[in-house]
């Protein structure tokens, strides 16, 4: 039985994941009085890329030709580290909130060395960019998954949404500014506003697609399917280890479905949020960017000593 | 016009020659500094154009000529020096430097050398036409391909410790015009921009020399199409100068709204893409969707989207009925009120001015030196709007308040400059329509005949600043010459000015924010 509760975390990230950009992408359409492509459209836009001959520099090392398969196997890893529906599974080896946040970094890692590979100035500046958002939203994303595993007493994703921060309701303030903070790392983390846009066609302003322009066909599927992945991962991450309510406690046919119908729900209402922010509001001044980081910080920071303090 | 007010401006001048609204005056070589830098530096005239004609076959002689408007009289000053058994001529670009890039247009496409010039260097052609063939010359036929030459193009270089390069273009990821610009960054602040141009360089002015009139007139059209009303009616304008072929009243009307209309669809793009490249997607969408709108209205009044085909040697070609005016009526204070709507939620959103304020700022020093036209140069303080300076139409019996001016420079001054144009376009149009006269919409006609031996120069304010044609004729009445000058001729070298000190990110809003034409600046 267990064995296929793992079967279903495993593909439930890259099943669900192109879903969540393609109604982020509707709701953005609808606040524009647009129409709006179909919310299926990113799978068929993977499906379309799989086809598709792909163009390599000849200067592009193993780096450039193998990072895709590692960002993409990080992303598979993670998905199965984490609680998605249910928290009575068990995960001692990847489970751990450690080594989630460093399985990306290593993810980041090669693909902003994928973007110097081929030595065009775009994937260059965007490599750049995103090292800097990476190393300054590391300290925010450790410190928002300490507040929570500092009150559960426990690294252990799992554990903690089964201990569920918020179903004692006086450590209801720590666990919020904890959120926030955990809120402003998913929207650097996944490259959206105010930190990226993931919309634009210049090269000028990109971040995560300046790293990526030299990708075609396959390559690019992978590591666009990926950057959908890493958002549902972090989207299931902020539900589940500060609003787990609805996560399957027990294996019963009751529970999963409501643990099932939860999450989906839940990570519907972070689309709904991301793609409100991204219609109200302008990118941020690339300088600017460190300021918000360094307040994801601090609130996570406030929330450790306030819930020590209760 | 009065023509002791236009001769005052020309003290020493005694032999000022009047043909219709423009003096012109020869002068000696030597003496061409002090004139022109005369009227340039004492009597602060607009310099409108530098260019040159090829006189060989008639005179054995190169013409320049150095344009100046009268601002109030609706009058041009024109002194000119002619090169006789020479190719060199005094170079002003010392004493203006504004005359930079003319005369390095006169030197790539003339073959004649500006004596003092700082830089020199070819403008427009690239490395591959050769350095010898100059061909707005009349030896040179408009169909002739020359031999592919290998030059080199040297950048600036900026060196030092962290600065490297980052090339862009000529193709961009948009659906926009081709152009390289050349950034030579420190991390992400800008140290240099180059813009390097020329990709879209067709041969119009040597086309010009070649076609029939009517097809003249549609490749004025074409010259940047986002201005083809613009753009033809300049030309016109100054076909009619010389024919005598005048537009009727109704006509005037007509083309100040045709012409307002748009300056309407243009700034509602304009401000749609400002904020669209901030990633404000709401007032990006709606940009686009306001300026839709206008250019359906021109579809429905011309039969085209561009107002291609209306402007004609002596009137347009289409009228707009009664039932066309009510239902423009209508529409017009729809726009209005959406506009408004828009630019109210767009102006409380303080990431959106976050991101416009202080963003690309043009110090007016450098925008008056490079003479910087239109929204740019209104956005620095410079009062100059070619509507009011030369009233042109109906611009005289149809008021578009005052100039709006800014002083900040930024992005935002630009972006508010054509937020009030819109209010004042959307009026004047009102107002002319209101006023609308009864009567042609055509001259009479009468064969058209241009005087011969004669300039003319036609000025209207395009959407961007002002568009300039000055046409020349020969002794039997054929038009030998005409040049065109886009404003963005004039307001790409500000661009680098603007970039200076950014960040990276931001070069796409600045780029936006000027909006100028690749293909009117290649010609």
């Amino acid at each position: 039985m267990t064995i296929f509760f793992w079967i279903i975390q495993l593909i439930a990230t890259p099943a669900l994941s192109p879903l969540c950009i393609g109604i982020i992408k509707k709701i953005k359409a609808k606040f524009q009085n647009r129409q709006g492509a179909s919310i299926v459209q990113p799978y068929k836009d993977i499906w379309k890329l799989m086809h598709k001959d792909e163009v390599i520099s000849p200067d592009a090392s193993w780096i450039f030709r193998s990072a895709p398969y590692i960002i993409f196997t990080t992303t598979i890893i993670v998905g199965l580290s984490i609680p998605l529906f249910a928290s009575f599974l068990k995960n001692a080896l990847t489970g751990d909130l450690l080594v989630v946040a460093y399985t990306f970094a290593l993810g980041t890692f090669f693909l902003a060395l994928a973007g110097m590979d081929t030595g065009s100035a775009f994937g260059g500046f965007g490599s750049s960019r995103e090292a800097t958002i990476s190393a300054l939203a590391e300290g925010g994303l450790i410190l928002s998954f300490f507040a929570v595993s500092v009150i559960i007493g426990t690294t252990n994703l799992f554990t903690i949404s089964r201990a569920g921060i918020l179903l004692s309701t006086s450590f209801f303030l720590p666990a919020m500014l904890a959120f926030i903070g955990f809120f402003i790392i998913l929207l650097a983390e996944t490259g959206r506003f105010p930190f990226d846009n993931p919309a634009t066609h210049l090269e000028l302003t990109m971040i995560h697609e300046a790293m990526i322009l030299e990708y075609s066909g396959k390559k690019l599927a992978l590591i666009e399917w990926a950057a959908a992945n890493k958002f549902f991962i972090f989207a299931a991450l902020g539900v589940n280890l500060f609003f787990p309510y609805g996560i399957a406690q027990s294996a019963s046919m009751g529970a999963l479905f409501i643990g099932v119908a939860a999450l989906l729900i839940k990570i519907l209402g972070i689309c709904c949020i991301v793609a409100l922010i991204e219609s109200s509001m302008a990118k941020l001044r690339f300088f600017r960017l460190p300021d918000l980081l360094i307040i994801s910080f601090i609130l996570s920071a406030v929330a450790i000593g306030l819930s020590q303090t209760l | 016009m009065n023509q002791q007010n236009v001769q005052q401006h020309l003290p020493k001048e005694k032999n000022i020659k009047f043909c219709d609204n423009v003096a012109m005056v020869e002068v000696s070589a030597s003496r061409i500094e002090e004139v022109v830098s005369g009227l340039y530096n004492n009597n602060h005239l607009p310099l409108k154009l530098i260019t040159a004609t090829d006189e060989n076959g008639e005179n054995e002689c190169f013409n320049m000529w150095y344009i100046f408007g009268v601002p109030k009289e609706n009058a041009f000053i024109v002194p000119y020096i002619r090169l006789q058994k020479t190719t060199e001529f005094p170079s002003l670009t010392p004493r203006i430097h504004e005359a930079w890039n003319y005369e390095r247009v006169i030197q790539t496409f003339f073959g004649l050398t500006p004596v003092g010039h700082p830089d020199p260097k070819p403008i427009l052609l690239h490395e591959n036409w050769p350095t010898d063939i100059f061909p707005l010359r009349k030896n040179f036929a408009w169909d002739t391909r020359p031999k592919e030459s290998r030059g080199t193009y040297a950048f600036q270089k900026v060196e030092g410790e962290g600065i490297y390069e980052i090339p862009v273009g000529p193709i961009h990821a948009g659906i926009i015009e081709p152009g390289h610009f050349r950034f030579s960054v420190a991390g992400e602040s800008i140290v240099l921009l180059e813009p390097r141009l020329g990709f879209t360089h067709k041969g119009s002015e040597k086309l010009f020399e070649t076609l029939s009139l009517d097809d003249k007139i549609r490749l004025s059209e074409k010259i940047s199409g986002d201005s083809s009303f613009s753009h033809s009616l300049a030309f016109c304008q100054a076909l009619e100068r010389l024919s005598g072929n005048t537009a009727p009243k109704r006509a005037e009307y007509l083309r100040l709204i045709y012409a307002e209309l748009e300056r309407l669809a243009n700034h509602f793009g304009d401000i749609g893409a400002i904020m669209l490249d901030t990633g404000f997607n709401f007032g990006g969408a709606h940009g686009a969707r306001l300026r839709e709108m206008v250019m359906r209205i021109h579809e429905r009044l011309t039969g085209s989207r561009f107002l291609r085909g209306v402007n004609t040697v002596g009137g347009i070609t289409r009228d707009i009925n009664h039932e066309e005016k009510e239902i423009l009526f209508i529409d017009l204070s729809k726009i209005l009120k959406d506009f408004s709507e828009v630019i109210g939620i767009a102006e409380n959103s303080a990431s959106l001015s976050n991101r416009l304020k202080g963003t690309g700022v043009l110090s007016a020093q450098i925008a008056k030196d490079r003479g910087v036209v239109g929204v740019a140069g209104k956005a620095v303080g410079i009062q100059h709007d070619a509507r009011i300076d030369y009233p042109y139409s109906a611009y005289n019996e149809i008021s578009i308040g005052n100039i709006p001016i800014e002083h900040g420079g930024d992005v935002y001054a630009r972006f508010r400059i054509r937020i009030e144009e819109v209010h004042a376009s959307v009026k004047a149009i009102h107002d002319a329509l209101d006023k609308l006269p009864e009567g042609n919409i055509m001259a009479s006609d009468k064969d058209i005949i241009f005087k011969k031996n004669a300039i003319a120069v036609g000025i209207v304010e395009g959407w961007r600043g002002d568009i300039v044609y000055f046409i020349a004729t020969d002794s039997n009445g054929r038009i030998k010459r005409v040049a065109p000058r886009d404003p963005s001729f004039l307001n790409w070298p500000a661009l680098g000015d603007a970039g200076f000190d950014n960040v990276v990110p931001d070069f796409p809003l600045i780029n936006k924010s000027f909006n100028l034409s690749y293909s009117g600046n290649d010609l």
